[in-house]
């Protein structure tokens, strides 16, 4: 592993460059902007492995932990020079999630036990929080796991586990006790080897035809007690308080503006920017996109500042999965009869995956909370609207 | 809740801002825009003179012209608050555009003259800059040495409380900012009722004689003569119709809470808490849009300072006016009484984002600065 260094010190230029460097040196011209959005593990095992050699591999852990100790404003810009160049998606709910969560709320013991084994790739982990009658409502989650000695029994359903087909450690939300006026109360976050027997996974094919996400049974799985993370029975706190500055991401421009650039390529090929009313319809959504930068930008010098981002940041979810959508849409309103296909479209100047995007435009509004619900929350937390 | 954050490292934004609220509470917007539009004026003199006493007639006119020499930053806090406040003053027009128009024009003492009435309120300035259809402006020289303007001038505010008009013309090789004092012969104004409360004029000049010195400034074309000080004024339309887009949502917000049906304040209500989101969000985007400009610009960049004015000034009167729509609508019945001030704001918000570009055309302008590139 290269020697720590203080990434906070170097100029934004030079980090750009030296993230730059990295990809270049170390990421295979094959893996760069891939279909795929979620590839598994193997597909991109050789990116994992040489950003843990390099050090680059856990941007916001604690240098101390084998991190990057990157600063919100760091951070910012690896998410944003990572989207740039192409990189593709690694299975990072060890490093998003997982890492946080213990050191949060981890033991001694379980931060130097399950740490190094998220840098080194030995552990692969999905997040089980969903369940078929537990979705909005999470709070109503049924999944029970019932003290036997030193062990918890886990029985129940866990869905929508993304990438859990190849994972083989699940963190998940179970319950442990119940409380019929706060149900929130009761629930224990549990670290569940997913080799263990009982377990079960079965992936789910989406829209674009492709399995991202699965459901997980299980079934008298036997977890030792000391894989609670947290309090027993307080694990939605415990849940909760993982996301921090990383709620910005949910509301990055990077889906509209990926959806936009297919838009305009489509759009040259078909000499649509010489149609009013195409045009018309296409300043709006580049509107859309322009404005969305800069409500963004509101919230990042918030963090560049170094302050602490408030509920209002769910707006940007909103917006730029709606606006996602929109352009999805126009983008199969200009393809015409061609978008009657499921394939990418032949636009003259190379192909444009518009029925993908499309597809694919349906997932974000609905995932990380339902705008929906992300509304509930604006219209209680900030606008504090009764009942 | 919505507000411009802007970079304020003294505070002394924060200090202006208080200081438009306190001039707003002895001048309540709402009452002075139905006393002007009772006596079909076109202005708030007194309001208008405690502006200028406070220095906000002459923000952005340069410190050499007597002016405060500040920022675009100034200006759009002042805007913002008194669109919160629907102080409804052609601020944008008779202020900013003014200063702008003479920040252009080499020293003379006819500039001095209409700068030093702008800073202390005893004239008013009224750009008139749009011709009429076939009645273009032109300035013809006259054997006298002075100029003879004819033609018809829409859209002007202050038509008829103004002192003196800044008239474009053509002239025998580009364009003339002239200065013309109001009343004189062969000029006649005619006025109609401006929806938000103000009335509007066409001002009419035929074989208007004006000595040379009344050429305050010139330029190749209208476009040159006007770039900057429009991009300005559209600035502060922008930051305008954010305050009233943001106050337009609180006001609604107070209203659906106190407003009780079957049993129940209706902001309780799923789909009025959505709508009420939605509103809130579209007033958060109208004020980063607005903080975008007033940055870009002060990068540096011509073509992104422009078109951060352009998505600016869109953005913020799409969100007011289709705030203040829903907000109608949410007052119920109440929201279609004039006597609600709800609807007030819908009308200054429908003005204003019809004053200099309405946002089709400005997207449209967007992105063919954008795509020239």
């Amino acid at each position: 592993m290269a020697a720590a260094q203080d990434w906070n010190a170097l100029s934004d230029a030079a980090f750009r460059d030296a993230f730059r460097d990295l990809v270049e040196g170390r990421l295979p011209a094959e893996l760069r902007f891939m279909r795929k959005q979620r590839p598994l593990f193997d597909e991109v095992a050789v990116w994992y492995h040489a950003l843990a050699e390099e050090g680059w591999l856990a941007p916001v852990w604690p240098v101390e932990h084998g991190g990057m100790g990157l600063s919100p404003a760091k951070h910012m810009i690896y998410v944003e020079e990572w989207g740039r160049l192409g990189c593709p998606r690694i299975p990072d709910h060890g490093i998003g999630l997982v890492g946080p969560l213990l050191l949060e709320h981890g033991t001694e013991e379980q931060k130097a036990y399950y740490m190094p084994r998220v840098l080194s790739g030995e552990h692969v982990w999905c997040q089980g929080y969903s369940e078929p009658g537990s979705g909005s409502d999470l709070a109503s989650l049924r999944t029970s796991a019932v003290r036997d000695g030193d062990e918890f029994v886990v029985n129940g359903q866990k869905i929508w586990t993304t990438l859990a087909h190849c994972a083989n450690w699940i963190f998940a939300l179970v319950r442990t006790s119940r409380d019929e006026k706060v149900r929130q109360k009761g629930i224990t976050v549990l670290l569940i080897d997913m080799t263990t027997p009982g377990v079960t996974v079965r992936p789910i094919a989406n829209l674009r035809g492709e399995t991202d996400f699965c459901e997980v049974f299980f079934d008298d799985v036997r977890v030792p007690v000391g894989n609670v993370v947290g309090e027993i029975d307080q694990g939605w706190n415990v849940a909760k308080s993982v996301l921090g500055h990383e709620r910005i991401f949910l509301g990055a421009t990077t889906r509209p503006e990926i959806a936009i650039e297919r838009l305009e390529k489509l759009a040259q090929a078909k000499g649509a920017f010489s149609d009013p009313a195409f045009r018309s319809r296409y300043a709006r959504h580049r509107l859309d996109l322009y404005d969305l930068g800069s409500a963004f930008d509101r919230f990042a010098k918030v963090l560049r500042e170094g302050g602490e981002l408030g509920a209002d940041v769910s707006m940007l979810k909103i917006f730029t999965t709606e606006l996602y959508q929109r352009i999805t849409e126009e983008t199969l309103t200009l393809a015409d009869e061609d978008a009657r296909y499921f394939d990418d479209i032949d636009a003259g100047n190379g192909k444009v995956d518009a029925m993908n995007l499309f597809l694919d435009s349906r997932a974000p509004a609905i995932f990380g909370g339902s705008n929906e619900i992300q509304r509930n929350i604006l219209a209680k937390a900030v606008l504090k609207l009764p009942g | 809740m919505p507000q411009a954050q802007l970079d304020d490292p003294e505070g002394t934004l924060a200090m202006l801002r208080d200081s438009v609220a306190t001039l707003a509470s002895r001048f309540p917007g709402p009452a002075s825009v139905r006393a002007k539009r009772a006596a079909g004026g076109d202005r708030d003199a007194a309001l208008w003179q405690a502006m200028a006493e406070a220095g906000w007639t002459a923000i952005l006119l340069p410190e050499e012209l007597g002016g405060a020499g500040l920022t675009l930053a100034e200006q759009v806090v002042v805007s913002e608050a008194l669109g919160r406040a629907l102080i409804s003053e052609p601020v944008a027009i008779s202020a900013v555009l003014s200063s702008r128009l003479l920040a252009e024009a080499a020293q003379s003492r006819e500039r001095d003259r209409l700068a030093a009435g702008l800073v202390d309120g005893s004239l008013a300035l009224a750009p008139a800059w749009i011709d009429a259809l076939g009645r273009a402006m032109t300035a013809q020289t006259t054997p006298g040495g002075g100029f003879s303007l004819t033609g018809t001038k829409r859209h002007v505010d202050l038509a008829l409380s103004a002192s003196d008009f800044l008239v474009t013309a053509d002239m025998a090789d580009g364009v003339g900012l002239f200065a013309v004092r109001a009343g004189g012969p062969g000029m006649s104004v005619e006025t109609a009722a401006g929806v938000d409360g103000a009335v509007i004029g066409t001002v009419r000049l035929e074989r208007c004689a004006v000595p040379v010195e009344a050429l305050i400034t010139s330029a190749p074309s209208l476009d040159e003569l006007l770039e900057e000080p429009i991009a300005a004024a559209r600035v502060a339309l922008a930051a305008e119709l954010a305050g009233i887009a943001s106050r337009a949502v609180e006001i609604t917000i107070d209203y659906t809470k106190g407003r009780v049906q079957f049993g129940k304040p209706i902001a309780s209500f799923q789909v009025i808490q959505h709508r009420l989101v939605d509103m809130w969000t579209d007033a958060e985007f109208a004020c980063a849009a607005v903080v975008n400009a007033v940055e870009t610009l002060a990068l540096g960049d011509d073509r992104a300072g422009r078109m951060a004015v352009l998505a600016a000034k869109a953005r913020a009167g799409d969100a007011a006016v289709s705030v203040c729509r829903r907000a109608v609508h949410l007052h119920g019945a109440m929201g279609f009484t004039d006597e609600s001030d709800i609807g007030l704001y819908l009308k200054r918000a429908t003005g204003l984002n019809a004053t200099l570009g309405q946002p089709e055309d400005l997207r449209l302008q967007f992105v063919n600065l954008e795509r020239a590139a």
